[in-house]
């Protein structure tokens, strides 16, 4: 707000907006009010001053600047804007009890000091937000003016470099033995049976189901996997290794064949009745008449 | 050949079977039985049809009626046991011959058959009509051990609730094991189905499901099938069981069945099927010829594809879910060969059993196509290859495979396969190796013809005996229309002559007619000064399995200038074949080379030969021979082909060649190859295996990290630690291959200790210890068994002191490690198992090596624990597997019996039909060595398995045979006492056989008369002998056992003359006695063992005395049920003319005498 202020008087036109100002560039800038103090004083004609008296007056024009300021962008805010405008701050003034059609005129007086610029000092160099990974462009149908797309890492899950988990052996080590001590055990030395204990191998009745069928880890696995991003992260991999070097025949060859139109999951709901012998209902016996 | 050029077909029945129906109306899981009756509508063809002949084993028949009058009936099977059991008779050779004269004596397409009906006389009169017959049979099965196979799992709950279900299943016609009918594939006609099963289950079976309807306690309902459909009998099956239903989302006809909780895995597998229908139905264009088609997925399923007429069975192991890879092709390939085989095989059957190449053929030349546009042309290429390189491994090894056999007339002394042990007469007494080699050289000489006519041509063909069936299966039964669906060698080339145009008749001469594949040599120079290259090819066709040829042959040659093709005739005596070259003058630097496909490369030509031209020489690149090439040419132009040559054909062979070929530049093409991503990813997996043999012969000068290693590293592994693997991602299905593949091939390299390098064996242990899968959309289950089974290959014989026992302590530290991952993934296993328990697999493979290597004490306890019912059937086959090695490293007689009794006693088929397979493959000795399990309790052992125990199952049967053959070889096995006798005569197989031990000095080259044959053929015969080393050799496959059944069942047209029957069983139905027929029964006074009628020994002094030998046999099969009587007589019936041969003797009794082995001499007069 001080700066937007100070910018609104048209003095440091240079100065950017920052939201935090280093110590020193703060220091600057007070240093910069004092001096135009000190010109505003020789100008009424003091030929010295206190310290203090200079310092008094300069905290004063820094209160009444912030005052501007503050005013100004309470008047902007007020309009449902965010930049505060010249009208905002003319009205500002006048509100403060300044007459502002002096200004002019007191700003082409011809008495006046030019104030050297103040030194230069390097802005600061706010350090960038360390950026991961390249930042999306627009799609098509978000206008440019759009702000950007933040960096992908904080709304994608990361690529990172597996890790690794060396318990996760031990885990399963750990289980496997105890599995193997609270059950019967097969070995594969006749001197020492605790050496490397087996779970004994034990029939099933359906032993096709456990073969089969994904276990409740995989299934698991597959949830995640389908909805995360792997496929996309790949694609671009693929599309290099897949050419194979097939002869041209080939592709003679698959052209024979019509691409399968239809989508299944549609046909079947559109003709809703499928009839297929399998599904017609069991019909109920006849009943036979004797003679 | 003499094909029989008469189009039409001929049915050997004196009638015609037009409708059957087949009810079956309980079906009792918890006793395993199954009770029903069948009604065959037949027209007969014959005036006074008196006999009816139908197939029917193991079925209890309780009733015969023919149109309503109670018919008496004989079953007798022949094939339940072959050789009599008393018979000390103990040589296959004796066994095959009667064993093919036993199947020919019920052989349907002989018009032969078990039951013989007699048709009530007042009927007889009918015939002269010509009216139809309905012959009514009832049934029953109880606990069939073949045709239908019952799983019922034992848990808790109701039928359904278990996934109990039942199946029938068989090796070609196999339909007579579950109802009586004409087993043969040439008896076409319409049938009605009915079954009743319980409310909770789904009977499958051919046809359309026209109704289902309840039973009145509305507990039960019936499924009745129609086929209108002509179709042989062999083609009609059954599953019942409490399947789930999916009907196809694509196609509303096709319907699949799996067993309760599977429906998410039918989904996913059958996802693809309305592809492979489009692509047939395209290709043919011609439609599914069925109105629906079935899948069913069983689980202890025979084989993994059965296909029927409107349906196919299926192993329910083919089903997997989306995360698998592996097994995702497999079973593509499945459905589309039992889709292929719904045209070819059941809606199109085979005129008879010489046809059956055709069938076979077509259908496998279809799914060739499938393949070529689903897997792409590499895939197919390389399959190609694949077979063709077995089967000429196949008849190196074994001899010719013949597709189209002729026997001509009964005359069985032309055995065209002579070097076989097994007749190939009936596809019941083939080995399941010949019959899948069979498969293989049909289809790849299907593919010959589609070279030689264009693919094009080949489709039209099909097309049109498709369209010809079809409009023959829409007729009304006419007496030749049917005939049409059947499919001869000779309809089939007279379609290809008329549509093509062309005469393909020296190409079926050489590879249909004629068995064996070409042997070829090459080698090469190239003469500097006339710019030709001179091209050597020879031939070996002495050899066995070999065959002369003469025709066409393609050479490609790679020149500086491009690629050329020349097609050279090869002919009788020129060897020497002038190819002039085209460039002409020394490389020019800075040109492109033109390849084959037009394509243009840069090479790096400096490995070259500067005076020549070449590059690489491909002999018949387009495998249109079925042989194998030996080419001759330098390692860098090997080099060159793999690098530059575009065909995986030819980068494969050049990969097998580099092999002998270990230096540096060797290995830069390979590694080159292996990271090409370009190249087919097979090819690159192949470099793997090349690259480690080429490195282990390098060892001592090998620079750089371990073969294959960095590649690894780059490929998989992450990029700031590069011994650790990245997380798994499979989505790249070539580079999941190559990950797999890597680290086993590189586990077989050794360094000079012939150790495995530490290293290698330590990055394959962190692939394991790092491997992480929680990211990936498929599942890593092979890759970990291939990960195991590289810690497998890593394994060297330990280095034992004094032969130790093998103890914990003394493991060696490297044993420890690996020991450490394969307990944990074992027991990781029971926890989380993994798809088809491959991590088992492995590690069961593992532990095995382990003992081999004497790392771990070997004990086959284990094994014996994985191999028992109830484990997946993978892990089953691996345990066995590894008891099968057991037996053999250790000479077990223990594990020999524990697996012979598996083989006789275990609930699934394919298990027993496997251990077999193994113990053939593996034998625990063989016919050429010593053993002290070669015992003659073995040899009894094995007999009886053979000869009466697996009467049930004609391919366990045919496995037996084929592991008698493999330890005891041809002959009378040799641990069987010798004979006390010098010489015993063998009339029966025309063979004398000499004690060695007696007169070894008479084996020397004698040319000697067989007055016996003579006598008894009016054939002479004469025969050399030449050395001692000669092999007891069969004259002439004897077939006089067969011309004895042949002779003794023709006599029941003859019902004037009672009591010459050999094996003889009437029954009766209910409380209706025995009519007149009764009488046939009398025993006849003078019976002598079976199938030793003609046995004759002519001049031996020591038999003269048992001038008549009289057995007198009564034998009771071990049929639980009394009802049943089986009366086993024999009576020798003599011709007149036989009366010379009075000294008939049972050669039994010769043998009980004087068991003999040894040299064979074909003289009798040697014993003077």
């Amino acid at each position: 707000n001080i700066t937007r202020a100070v910018m609104s008087c048209g003095q440091f036109r240079n100065s950017k907006a920052a939201s935090s100002p280093a110590e020193n560039y703060h220091l600057a800038r007070r240093r910069t009010l004092q001096v135009a103090v000190s010109a505003l004083l020789t100008e009424c004609g003091f030929e010295s001053a206190e310290k203090a008296a200079v310092e008094t007056l300069t905290e004063m024009m820094q209160s009444y600047i912030t005052e501007i300021g503050r005013c100004a962008k309470a008047y902007c805010e007020h309009t449902a804007r965010s930049i505060p405008t010249l009208p905002d701050t003319v009205v500002a003034l006048i509100e403060m009890g300044f007459n502002v059609d002096t200004l002019p005129v007191y700003a082409k007086r011809s008495q006046r000091m030019v104030i050297t610029a103040p030194p230069v000092t390097n802005s600061p160099v706010t350090p960038k937000a360390l950026s991961a990974g390249q930042k999306r462009t627009h799609p098509a149908h978000i206008p440019s003016h759009f702000p950007e797309f933040p960096d992908p890492h904080t709304y994608i899950k990361t690529p990172i470099e597996p890790v690794h988990n060396p318990f996760l052996r031990d885990v399963e080590r750990a289980l496997t033995r105890f599995m193997a001590k609270t059950g019967e055990t097969q070995s594969l030395f006749k001197d020492d049976i605790t050496a490397f204990p087996l779970i004994a191998a034990r029939p099933s009745t359906i032993p096709y189901l456990s073969a089969l069928l994904p276990s409740e880890l995989e299934l698991q696995t597959l949830e995640e996997t389908d909805s995360s991003e792997q496929d996309d992260q790949t694609d671009s991999e693929n599309t290099t290794g897949n050419i194979i070097n097939d002869d041209p025949g080939a592709d003679k060859e698959n052209s024979m064949l019509p691409p399968s139109g239809g989508v299944p999951s549609t046909k079947a709901s559109e003709d809703n009745v499928i009839d297929n012998p399998y599904l017609r209902p069991v019909k109920k016996p006849k009943v036979r008449r004797k003679k | 050949m003499n094909r029989k050029k008469d189009k039409g077909f001929e049915s050997p029945r004196p009638f015609k079977l037009t409708h059957q129906v087949v009810c079956i109306n309980n079906i009792n899981f918890q006793r395993k039985s199954v009770i029903g009756y069948v009604e065959l509508t037949i027209f007969p063809t014959v005036v006074n049809l008196n006999r009816i002949k139908l197939n029917s084993k193991q079925c209890r028949i309780y009733r015969v009626r023919v149109n309503e009058l109670e018919a008496p009936f004989i079953y007798n099977d022949p094939t339940l046991e072959v050789c009599h059991h008393e018979s000390k008779q103990r040589n296959l050779n004796y066994f095959s011959s009667a064993y093919t004269a036993a199947v020919s004596a019920v052989d349907p397409d002989a018009g032969h058959g078990e039951l013989v009906i007699k048709v009530p006389s007042e009927l007889w009169k009918q015939g002269d009509d010509l009216k139809v017959l309905k012959v009514y049979i009832e049934f029953s099965l109880d606990q069939p051990k073949g045709g239908l196979h019952f799983v019922v799992p034992d848990v808790e709950g109701s039928m359904a609730e278990r996934g109990a279900h039942v199946f029938s299943f068989g090796y070609q016609n196999s339909t007579r094991f579950w109802f009586p009918c004409v087993d043969s594939y040439s008896e076409l006609c319409t049938w009605k189905l009915e079954f009743t099963v319980d409310a909770s289950m789904v009977a499958v079976s051919c046809g359309d499901l026209v109704e289902t309807i309840y039973t009145h306690d509305m507990r039960k309902k019936t499924f009745h099938y129609v086929l209108p459909i002509p179709t042989a009998a062999p083609n009609i099956s059954l599953a019942v069981g409490p399947f789930e239903i999916l009907v196809d989302p694509y196609m509303h006809e096709v319907t699949h069945f799996c067993l309760p909780q599977l429906l998410p895995l039918l989904k996913h597998s059958m996802s693809y099927l309305h592809e492979i229908f489009e692509f047939y139905e395209e290709i043919l264009t011609c439609r599914y010829p069925y109105s629906c088609f079935k899948t069913v997925f069983v689980d202890e399923a025979y084989v993994q594809v059965s296909s029927y007429a409107s349906m196919s069975i299926f192993s329910t192991n083919l089903l997997h879910s989306a995360m698998i890879i592996d097994q995702t092709p497999q079973t593509r390939r499945c459905l589309a060969q039992a889709l292929a085989q719904q045209f070819f095989g059941c809606f199109i059957s085979r005129m008879s059993w010489a046809d059956e190449w055709v069938l076979k053929g077509i259908s496998g030349y279809i799914y060739g196509l499938y393949l070529k546009k689903t897997f792409g042309v590499n895939e197919y290429r390389h399959w190609i290859k694949g077979e063709l390189d077995k089967i000429v491994d196949y008849e190196l090894k074994m001899g010719g495979v013949l597709l189209h056999p002729t026997f001509s007339g009964g005359k069985e002394k032309d055995n065209p396969t002579p070097h076989l042990h097994f007749s190939i007469k009936h596809p019941h007494t083939l080995s399941w190796e010949y019959y899948k080699m069979f498969q293989c050289k049909a289809h790849l000489v299907m593919r010959l013809i589609e070279n030689r006519i264009s693919m094009e041509f080949m489709l039209q063909v099909f097309n049109k005996l498709l369209s010809l069936a079809s409009t023959a299966s829409s007729q009304k039964y006419q007496s030749h229309m049917w005939s049409q669906m059947l499919l001869s060698t000779h309809a089939f080339l007279k379609s290809i002559s008329n549509v093509s145009g062309k005469d393909i008749g020296p190409l079926i001469k050489q590879w249909v007619d004629q068995s064996g594949v070409v042997k070829f040599f090459g080698s090469f120079a190239f003469n500097r000064k006339r710019n030709v290259l001179e091209l050597e090819i020879r031939q070996d066709y002495t050899s066995s399995g070999t065959q002369k040829y003469v025709g066409p042959i393609k050479v490609t040659v790679q020149e500086l200038d491009g690629s050329f093709n020349h097609t050279l005739q090869i002919e009788e005596n020129s060897l020497k074949h002038d190819i002039p070259c085209h460039s002409k003058s020394r490389r020019n630097k800075k040109k492109k080379i033109p390849l084959m496909n037009g394509e243009e490369v840069d090479m790096d030509l400096s490995a070259m030969d500067a005076d020549s031209p070449l590059l690489w020489i491909r002999i018949d690149p387009d495998m249109s021979i079925l042989r194998k090439v030996e080419f001759e040419q330098a390692d860098f132009m090997w080099q060159y082909q793999l690098r530059y040559e575009r065909d995986v054909v030819a980068q494969e062979e050049a990969i097998s060649a580099l092999e002998k070929f270990p230096t540096p530049a060797s290995r830069l093409a390979l590694t080159d190859i292996l990271e090409q991503e370009q190249c087919f990813y097979k090819v690159r997996m192949q470099a793997c295996f090349c690259l480690a043999r080429i490195a282990n012969a390098m060892v001592s000068t090998w620079q750089g990290p371990p073969a294959m290693k960095s590649l690894f590293t780059r490929m998989f592994c992450c990029k700031s630690c590069p011994n650790i693997v990245k997380t798994n991602n499979f989505i790249n299905f070539q580079s999941y291959f190559l990950q797999k593949t890597m680290p086993v091939a590189m586990a077989l390299l050794r360094d000079v200790q012939n150790l495995c390098p530490k290293d290698v064996l330590n990055f394959i242990l962190d692939l394991i210890k790092y491997n992480d899968n929680r990211k990936n959309k498929f599942s890593d289950n092979y890759y970990r068994a291939e990960l195991i089974e590289a810690l497998t290959n890593s394994l060297t014989p330990a280095i034992s002191i004094n032969n130790e026992v093998r103890t914990v302590d003394n493991l060696n530290a490297d044993v420890r490690l690996i020991l450490e991952e394969i307990t944990r993934f074992l027991n990781m296993e029971k926890l989380l198992p993994s798809f088809r328990n491959t991590i088992t697999v492995s590690c069961l493979r593992a532990i095995r090596q382990l003992q081999k290597n004497g790392h771990i004490p070997s004990d086959p306890s284990l094994f014996k624990s994985y191999a028992q019912y109830g484990h997946f059937v993978d892990v089953r086959i691996a345990a066995l597997e590894a008891l099968v090695d057991y037996t053999r490293v250790e000479r077990s007689a223990t594990e020999l019996q524990w697996l012979l009794v598996m083989v006789q006693n275990d609930p699934a088929h394919y298990v027993r039909h496997k251990i077999l397979g193994m113990l053939c493959k593996n034998p625990p000795f063989t016919k050429t060595t010593d053993s002290a399990l070669c015992n003659e309790a073995l040899v009894d052992q094995l007999w009886k398995l053979m000869n009466s125990g697996t009467s049930h199952d004609w391919r366990l049967r045919c496995d037996a045979v084929n592991l008698y053959y493999t330890l005891f070889g041809l002959t009378r096995p040799s641990c069987l006492p010798l004979p006390e006798l010098g010489l015993v005569l063998n009339l029966k197989e025309k063979k004398a056989v000499l004690n060695p031990t007696i007169k070894p000095e008479l084996g020397v080259s004698t040319v000697m008369d067989t007055p016996a044959s003579i006598g008894i053929h009016g054939v002479g015969m004469s025969y050399t002998f030449n050395t001692m080393e000669d092999e007891d050799i069969d004259m002439e496959t004897v077939h006089d056992s067969q011309a004895f059944i042949h002779h003794h069942l023709n006599l029941l047209e003859r019902p004037s003359t009672p009591g010459k029957y050999s094996l003889q069983l009437w029954l009766f139905s209910g409380k209706e006695p025995p009519s007149v027929e009764q009488t046939m029964l009398t025993m006849p006074s003078t019976p002598a063992p079976s199938f030793s009628k003609e046995t004759t020994s002519l001049s031996s002094k020591h038999s003269s005395e048992h001038s008549h030998h009289h057995h007198h046999h009564h034998h009771e099969h071990k049929k639980k049920k009394k009802k049943h009587k089986h009366k086993h007589k024999h009576k020798h019936k003599h011709e007149s003319k036989d009366k010379e041969k009075e000294r008939e003797r049972d050669n039994s009794h010769v043998y009980s005498n004087s068991p003999a082995s040894g040299r064979s001499l074909r003289s009798p007069s040697l014993s003077d």
